[in-house]
């Protein structure tokens, strides 16, 4: 097959499909990337041939113009490879692909646009990594993508906006939702209507989930914080308590849910590893969700020919996505004189316009999501953080004590992050943890470097690599 | 494996059914599931034991990114269930 393309796009979400209609409409050779077996990225999670979801009223206007995009898309001489992980970006922009069914190969682009979308933040409690205990995520996957719900009667906890997206979700597909622990209060949802125009799609959405879970009479809590996850097996009871105006546990409130579906979610952190790797600068700010990529108004990244778009430059949802998708894609058609600068000018400025809206939006979706640093301090030390090498917070505390209070660091003298989700899901609670305890902003202690592989390949799949290709780079 | 309500959504057109093999044990599933969503509908939740103190992990992200879903497939160790559709005679040992 060919190897060399004008523009490869790495995750086909809203972003990547945003561009990769508008550069394949001005004739230009795309190829888009996906880790997953089909495309959409997390808000789509459209399976095209078999198991569909009958549409019932799809109040979300975005995801119905997503569906749009991949059907136009699919029409299109786009090239798709799905199932495939790009495991390092090298110079030339050369990307090493592990594709399936376990082969190596390389390709290159004049261009990249990095895409790679968000993944779910975590408050970790005892328990958590009990079967049955979930991110909303993954209950909202499995009801779109397979049709199945997450459990019988699904408990749900945390904070921010997806939780009750989520407990909607499930009542519309005749399941049920046990309550909704929502850990925030409702003075910060209130603040929601201050976040510009962006907002009114949402609030419209909101609304109707919260009618739907009113006529299902299912509970919602406010400032409840899950504590415990209890069983041997798997999930049996939850133990959740009242917190007060600083997330801190409320002795004596504790309550007992018996559950064995229990669905958490606190926000996401943007994925960034792939652009760390090919030597992208990131930044950190909390109301962009934590660490991300750093891109000029134009999506341009710090490193030449290497555009990123969509949740990795920021949290603020799937409008920013697409509109994002849609810039980077102007502006290298721009550069590559398919469009004069009067017309580029003309197609811009509107899209900067509702970026900046989305923008505004995305603050407010995550200072909701936000947790304040001293709710770390009712962690017991014996909950796991880093899932994955099984370290405990108390590994964690005490390394810390030891003056180790770098991302880097505590992970060389912990061990955090060297499994194999590779920090993904640990990492944003480390930095919030290393920031609670060094009463520092998380920027001080760095993010954690990213070297290639950047997700887990075996021996047998690098063995098939084809003989006749140079790799002299050094990770 | 407990005995658990039946957790596929009424309203869902699925495709062919088909039959995949649990630790030898035939079990039903639908063309378009996840691995993991059909262990999860057939009643499995729990998917491995850690190597280090032997905890019991099952669905977690259920998009790829938690490694936590690991199962064999079809001889192939360490395969994310949530990340890979089911085949007709698929033979998956979990919880080994």
């Amino acid at each position: 097959m060919n190897r060399r393309h004008s523009v490869i796009i790495i995750g086909s979400g809203l972003a990547g499909l945003a561009a990769a209609d508008l550069l394949c409409r001005h004739g230009l050779d795309v190829l888009i990337i996906d880790d997953n077996v089909h495309t959409g990225g997390q808000l789509l999670r459209k399976q095209p041939n078999t198991v569909s979801v009958r549409r019932r009223f799809e109040p979300d206007r975005l995801k119905h113009r997503g569906f749009q995009l991949a059907e136009r898309l699919a029409t299109r001489k786009v090239r798709f490879l799905k199932g495939t992980q790009v495991l390092g970006i090298y110079p030339d922009n050369t990307l090493l692909l592990a594709q399936p069914p376990g082969d190596v190969g390389e390709h290159q682009a004049d261009i990249l646009i990095l895409a790679t979308g968000a993944r779910e933040r975590y408050l970790p409690f005892k328990g958590w990594t009990l079967p049955g205990v979930m991110s909303t995520g993954a209950a909202q996957i499995l009801m779109k993508s397979s049709g199945i719900l997450p459990g019988a009667n699904t408990l749900i906890g945390g904070n921010g906006p997806l939780m009750f997206v989520l407990a909607a979700e499930i009542l519309a597909n005749r399941g049920a939702v046990q309550a909704v622990l929502d850990q925030s209060s409702l003075s910060t949802k209130l603040r929601f209507f201050n976040a510009g125009p962006a907002v009114w799609p949402k609030l419209f959405e909101g609304a109707i989930c919260l009618l739907r879970m009113a006529a299902a009479r299912v509970p919602v809590k406010q400032r409840v914080r899950i504590v415990e996850a209890r069983g041997s097996e798997g999930l049996e009871t939850v133990v959740a308590a009242r917190v007060d105006a600083h997330g801190r546990i409320v002795q004596g409130t504790e309550q007992i849910w018996a559950a064995d579906t229990l669905a958490v979610g606190y926000g996401f952190a943007p994925n960034i590893e792939l652009a760390q790797q090919a030597g992208c600068a990131v930044a950190h700010a909390a109301d962009k969700g934590g660490w991300y990529v750093d891109v000029s108004p134009t999506m341009a990244t710090s490193v030449t020919h290497i555009y990123a778009a969509g949740e990795t430059t920021g949290i603020a949802g799937a409008g920013k996505s697409f509109v994002e998708g849609r810039i980077a894609a102007w502006d290298i058609l721009h550069r590559q004189g398919r469009i004069d600068r009067k017309r580029y000018a003309e197609r811009i400025r509107p899209l900067m316009h509702q970026w900046r809206q989305q923008v505004r939006y995305g603050r407010f979706l995550n200072r909701l999501c936000r947790l304040a640093p001293d709710c770390y301090t009712d962690i017991p030390d014996e909950t796991m953080i880093c899932r994955c090498e099984e370290i405990t917070l108390g590994d964690i505390r005490k390394q810390l004590n030891n003056g180790f209070v770098t991302m880097n660091s505590l992970k060389k003298s912990t061990r955090c992050g060297m499994g194999y989700c590779q920090g993904r899901t640990c990492g944003p609670i480390l930095a919030d943890i290393i920031s609670a305890v060094t009463k520092q902003l998380p920027a001080a202690a760095g993010c954690p470097s990213a070297r290639s592989p950047v997700k887990p390949v075996c021996l047998r799949t690098l063995a098939k690599m084809p003989s006749e290709s140079d790799h002299n780079h050094e990770d | 494996m407990a005995d658990r309500a039946d957790l596929r959504i009424a309203s869902v057109s699925r495709g062919e059914k088909i039959t995949i093999v649990v630790n030898g044990r035939a079990c039903s599933a639908f063309q378009g599931e996840t691995v993991h969503a059909a262990l999860l509908a057939a009643g499995y939740r729990v998917l491995r034991n850690t190597t280090k103190t032997g905890q019991p992990r099952g669905i977690f992200c259920g998009m790829g990114i938690c490694y936590d879903c690991l199962v064999t497939i079809d001889g192939i160790p360490n395969q994310r269930a949530c990340m890979t559709l089911v085949r007709d005679r698929m033979e998956i040992r979990i919880n080994e």
